[in-house]
């Protein structure tokens, strides 16, 4: 944002930034059609590979046909330990400049998001000696946040296809992903972004469902112009699943009435574990179950701007060509023939819906069974499509 | 009769009830809500009939106040709310084999519908409330936080047809600048009518980047309430409740269960418990906080399109 405009390109190991998971990435389109990282910065435990673009997009015809679109820079998103660590604080800032185009993955699998373990807490708070005169910040501590700021030139674009977030059990996490939009430009000019966020209940192979105690993810949408500095928010996506174990004061007791239930492999494996009950560390209750029930992997896909309005429209046109729910009046009884399940869109478990919001956003939200189900109905569609492919690449779905 | 000393003790009674209630009128907008009035009076003795004009109405504010509460939680007024379950229609339609136990079904779907317009919807009333001044962001905020066009276009609905309520039949009443000690009340008085204006000038209109304003209900609904004197702990708690009885009502259209028992769940201490403490949780939540806590919902509103009959909007 204030960087010199003629910058001469810095070295990442220069050590430009002080706080550790901090990311800084400037992509520049350098005369004649050359896109270049002119800044690429980051601390650990963060890590920023970028890849050479080796594909170049075949335009097409109807869209952008005065200019030739730049080729995409691939940029994999990495964390040491592939995963986030109970206090991590990932903050990623990415500049695209006016008709660059990025991709961004996650190459290491689903971000890991490891669990809060009371023993470490009380470590950290006996080294800091904190605990009894902050209790009020004792969850913001150790909960694993991740920020990502995106701002995308006029024309440019951004592919954000991530692997979802695993909240391991017990874990927290909160997560602010912000995209501005230059606000001056209009109809083929305007910026393009396409971003996934999605979060499974954990690792199935554990037996977690859905037993993290936090996870947050807010996706925003801005258009700011630069002329006058005003911004206006577009788009707002925000999922909030909290177990809400975290009392607000200590009248509270009144919502702890549905009763703490654990599945008996839970109580098993904390009685071995940790036989004194840990203060603060409430027995795991169901709450965000109830809430996503009958899913094991909520997700959003945000689609905006002149690059992906034929995936939106695609997907539009896919949602509203499936087939009707409830050809009978549900009150009656006598509805026995086979009706179609929820959603048999070739895969019988994913429910979603696909709306054009406002601005022309096209939002996208579903609910599967598990992961791999979620990813192959997702990668099969936008492979369908194809327009992501031709754009940037087969390797812009490597996540999916 | 009473005699004279008991009297004495009542009038003075009512008069620290009347003081109460004025001090927590005015209580800080940070502080924790407090029940609402009949929540908390319930181990007050009853005032004698004649003293009731003297004493308990003996505050204009608290009358007016009270009057405008009942105005507004009454399923009478034209906002059109039976035409919207909130997803209910749609959840029905997508849990048929819970429909063996349609009352634990419908429980759940009640307290998840009551979590989630909390923590999406209530965050922008308390803020109406709080900053009149504000509609016009709340308003684009709201927007954009509303993920499917079908809540969207219900809360679009009901909120303009509160603007016409407001503008057709309580403005009359409610408007006047001497009428109310709260500058807030005027604040929210003209913000109203600023909005209604800008509303009307811009139907219709929508830029790329640039949209006009839609009136969605939610911070409306906080406006007007604070422009009709209502406390910030009524406001709210009226939302979630008339919340609740559309939902209720739409159950009972969609024979999910009688009239009865539909009144039984709403005169509920359950039901008061959830709205109480869903209110407690979010009263300090800022608008930029709110959000979705039960996803599987926005799927349901969302899907609600692809029913192949439908009785209501949403």
């Amino acid at each position: 944002m204030r960087r010199q405009p003629a910058m001469p390109i810095r070295s990442p190991f220069e050590s430009s930034i002080a706080k550790p998971g901090q990311g800084h990435v400037v992509l520049s389109l350098l005369p004649p059609n050359n896109p270049t990282l002119t800044t690429l910065t980051y601390k650990y435990p963060l890590k920023l590979v970028p890849r050479a673009p080796g594909f170049v997009p075949t335009p097409d015809p109807e869209v952008l046909s005065d200019e030739c679109p730049s080729r995409p820079v691939h940029l994999y998103l990495l964390t040491y330990g592939g995963g986030l660590l109970p206090g991590d604080h990932i903050e990623v800032t990415i500049e695209l400049e006016p008709r660059t185009r990025m991709v961004v993955t996650t190459p290491q699998g689903s971000t890991k998001i490891f669990k809060t373990d009371p023993s470490a807490d009380s470590s950290f708070n006996v080294i800091k000696g904190h605990r009894n005169k902050l209790p009020a910040n004792e969850h913001i501590s150790d909960m694993s946040q991740q920020s990502l700021d995106v701002k995308i030139g006029r024309q440019a674009a951004l592919c954000y296809l991530p692997d979802p977030s695993v909240p391991y059990k017990n874990s927290r996490y909160a997560q602010v992903q912000t995209f501005t939009v230059d606000a001056s430009a209009k109809g083929d000019q305007r910026s393009s972004l396409c971003v996934l966020d999605w979060v499974t209940q954990g690792r199935t192979s554990r037996g977690e469902n859905w037993n993290f105690r936090f996870w947050k993810g807010r996706n925003e949408v801005w258009a700011t112009d630069a002329k006058s500095g005003k911004s206006r928010l577009l788009l707002r996506d925000s999922v909030i699943l909290d177990d809400e174990s975290e009392a607000l004061d200590d009248s509270d007791s009144e919502e702890e009435t549905g009763g703490p239930i654990e599945s008996g492999l839970n109580s098993h494996s904390n009685r071995a574990e940790t036989p004194p009950p840990q203060p603060g560390l409430l027995p795991l209750n169901e709450i965000i179950q109830e809430r996503t029930r009958p899913h094991g992997v909520v997700g959003t896909l945000i689609l905006s701007g002149p690059v992906f309005d034929k995936l939106g429209a695609f997907l539009l046109h896919q949602f509203t060509s499936q087939p009707r729910i409830g050809s009978r009046n549900w009150s009656s009884n006598s509805s026995t023939a086979p009706e179609p399940s929820l959603s048999t869109n070739g895969d019988g478990h994913v429910t979603w819906t696909a709306a054009r919001v406002r601005a022309g956003f096209v939002l996208v939200k579903f609910g599967a069974k598990d992961f791999e189900t979620a990813k192959h109905w997702l990668g099969g569609l936008l492979r369908e499509e194809g327009s992501i492919i031709r754009e940037f690449g087969e390797e812009a779905l490597f996540c999916l | 009769m009473l005699d004279q000393p008991t009297q004495d003790l009542q009038l003075e009674i009512s008069q620290l009830e009347a003081r109460l209630h004025d001090l927590r009128s005015q209580l800080d907008v940070t502080a924790l809500p407090t029940p609402p009035s009949s929540y908390a009076d319930n181990k007050t003795q009853w005032s004698a009939p004649s003293d009731m004009y003297n004493n308990k109405f003996q505050s204009e504010d608290v009358r007016s106040s009270l009057h405008a509460l009942l105005l507004l939680s009454d399923s009478a007024l034209p906002l059109g709310s039976f035409a919207y379950s909130s997803g209910l229609e749609s959840y029905l339609a997508h849990n048929k084999p819970l429909r063996t136990n349609p009352s634990a079904s419908f429980h759940r779907f009640l307290k998840l519908s009551i979590a989630s317009i909390a923590s999406t919807s209530l965050p922008y009333v308390l803020a109406g409330y709080r900053h009149p001044e504000t509609l016009d962001t709340l308003d684009n905020d709201l927007d954009a936080s509303t993920p499917c066009i079908v809540a969207q276009r219900a809360s679009v609905a009901q909120g303009r047809a509160l603007i016409g309520v407001w503008e057709r039949s309580f403005r009359g009443s409610f408007a006047a600048p001497t009428r109310n000690t709260d500058t807030g009340a005027q604040v929210s008085v003209t913000s109203i009518e600023e909005f209604a204006d800008s509303l009307k000038a811009t139907l219709g209109e929508d830029d790329e980047y640039d949209m006009g304003p839609k009136g969605h209900f939610a911070p409306l609904w906080g406006v007007v309430c604070r422009a009709m004197g209502l406390d910030l702990q009524q406001t709210a708690y009226i939302f979630i409740l008339n919340h609740a009885k559309a939902v209720l009502s739409a159950a009972v259209r969609a024979s999910v269960m009688g009239p009865y028992q539909a009144q039984n769940i709403l005169a509920s201490q359950s039901l008061q418990q959830t709205m109480m403490a869903r209110i407690k949780r979010e009263w300090n939540t800022q608008v930029e906080e709110a959000g979705q806590v039960v996803p599987a919902l926005d799927l349901w509103v969302g899907r609600h399109e692809l029913l192949y009959s439908r009785i209501f909007n949403s």
